[in-house]
């Protein structure tokens, strides 16, 4: 039985023989379909690749202010994010009008690069990145959706848990100045998200669990302290494997 | 670290952000139950099509008279839908309504299949079939073009983001009908009507050659698109046993080489 169109190693389409299939009577319509479908595929497979390289840029920039402020960091962030957007530009043409939504799932890298922008403005600003201050790192011509700031922000809380941990290990003190600091921050953001309405997806719900456990090895951390504090030698760090064994981030 | 920030956020930015939460609740429901009302018209449509394997093909134009009734009922109801929908961006909420709109469809295309909704207008792409029979064609397939005439709802749009029917809805419905007709095939048979077999036969095995044009990607529609074969082996098993007892006219000579041996 005769399979698809057959394809070679680069995708291309290999010369069919001719009398390959006899011409049904849909032969025509299911050609147009094809090459919708075709068109659809492709440009879900150019997401995807972009969406990938996006995400593994992200991630190298939240990796980067984890280890310290040494000087070259702000170079090599911003080398990332013109990387990103290159990348980005790439698929603009992929992610208009109507597609933008279509491809959402494939386009997840936004909430990565949500992640790491926000993560990097705290740093900095010890301030919550606006949506606004988020579109402004992509291309202008690609929507960044309330959903994937949203999505991207809960990732935050992963962020800042570790941040909090490590520099608490290095210093002996929650950082934070200005009479405030990590904890009451990861606090603040929490409580914000728990006002808002819940929706009723599983991965809203798992994001609000990864959400809480963040907070709570934030809070465990601040108890650790006022306990432990005096005994605490140094290069200590809190003992993370708690009661629960759930996973600390959703993917 | 230098100015001190006066606060960690800025509070309108959660403002913002629960009002959009609140605003897609609302859309959801609305959506939801416009949806349930498809849902309901939908399986009246198909429950009257149900009636079809025990209906001799004499009785189908009254079948298919209150079948076209059901799906007038759904165009109505997915106007409604259209407008609501139009308003939002397409793809953000159409996995709430694609399900009930492919089984919509899938009744439409079952109904004209059985002789309903006779193509009218002289654009109509099924020229081979007009001319042979003037009453009502059995075996009609309704392009995506033409149920969305039906609905009065625009189809595969490309250029704009408003409601419309899918390539792939319409996909998924024509291989629901595959499932029906193989079903169909055995039931006409029942009721003594070894012509059916055949027209049912010709026509899912030319659906199946259009699926087999297809280059799909592991997804739904290859999921489901995979199953048509069987169809078409239910289907050849009905006319090979009717063949076998001379129950139907042999194929012309010429038609088959077996015929010369």
């Amino acid at each position: 039985m005769a399979g698809g169109t057959k394809r070679d190693y680069d995708g291309n389409v290999r010369a069919k023989s001719v009398q390959d299939l006899p011409r049904g009577r849909f032969h025509a319509m299911f050609e147009t379909f094809r090459d919708e479908l075709d068109e659809h595929y492709d440009r879900r497979e150019r997401i995807i690749k972009a969406s990938r390289d996006v995400t593994a840029q992200s991630k190298k920039i939240v990796k980067q202010p984890n280890q310290d402020f040494p000087k070259g960091i702000q170079q090599d962030i911003d080398t990332r994010l013109g990387e990103i957007s290159k990348l980005l530009s790439g698929i603009t043409a992929d992610v208009q009008s109507i597609n933008r939504y279509r491809y959402s799932f494939s386009l997840r890298c936004l909430e990565e690069l949500v992640e790491a922008l926000s993560f990097a403005h705290y740093l900095r600003h010890q301030t919550l990145i606006t949506l606004e201050e988020t579109q402004a790192a992509v291309p202008a011509d690609i929507m960044l959706t309330p959903h994937d700031y949203m999505y991207g922000l809960f990732d935050l809380f992963g962020e800042l848990m570790r941040f909090a941990t490590v520099t608490t290990a290095q210093t002996g003190e929650l950082v934070g100045d200005y009479e405030r600091n990590i904890l009451s921050d990861i606090q603040e953001l929490g409580c914000s998200f728990e006002m808002l309405p819940q929706v009723p997806t599983k991965d809203f719900r798992s994001k609000v669990e990864v959400m809480r456990q963040s907070i709570n090895k934030v809070e465990k951390l601040g108890y650790g302290l006022v306990v432990r504090g005096s005994e605490r030698p140094k290069g200590w760090v809190p003992d993370m494997k708690d009661d629960d064994h759930r996973p600390v981030s959703p993917v | 670290m230098s100015a001190p920030p006066p606060s960690l956020l800025d509070p309108s930015i959660f403002s913002s952000l629960e009002a959009k939460l609140q605003e897609e609740t609302q859309v959801r429901d609305t959506l939801s139950q416009l949806v349930q009302r498809l849902d309901r018209a939908v399986a009246t449509a198909q429950g009257l099509l149900s009636r079809v394997h025990s209906t001799p093909r004499a009785r189908y134009p009254a079948l298919v008279a209150q079948v076209e009734a059901a799906v007038k009922e759904e165009a109505a109801i997915i106007s409604e839908l259209e407008k609501v929908a139009s308003q939002h961006p397409f793809y953000k909420y159409n996995q709430k309504w694609n399900r009930s709109i492919q089984h919509a469809i899938g009744t439409t295309i079952y109904c004209a299949w059985l002789g309903g909704f006779p193509s009218s207008s002289p654009s109509s792409s099924s020229e081979p079939e007009a001319a042979s029979k003037p009453a009502a064609e059995i075996g009609r397939l309704l392009t995506l073009e033409e149920v969305g005439a039906i609905f009065s709802v625009p189809t595969n749009l490309k250029d704009r983001d408003a409601f419309h029917l899918t390539i792939e809805e319409y996909l998924l419905s024509l291989v629901d009908l595959t499932q029906d007709l193989s079903r169909l095939a055995t039931n006409a048979v029942t009721l003594g009507d070894f012509q059916l077999p055949l027209t049912i036969s010709a026509f899912v095995k030319d659906l199946f050659a259009g699926f087999q044009l297809l280059n799909l990607k592991n997804d739904i529609i290859r999921k489901r698109a995979d199953s048509v074969k069987y169809e078409v082996k239910r289907v050849e098993d009905v006319v090979y046993d009717l063949s076998l007892r001379g129950l139907i006219q042999r194929p012309t000579a010429g038609d088959t080489e077996m015929e010369s041996a």
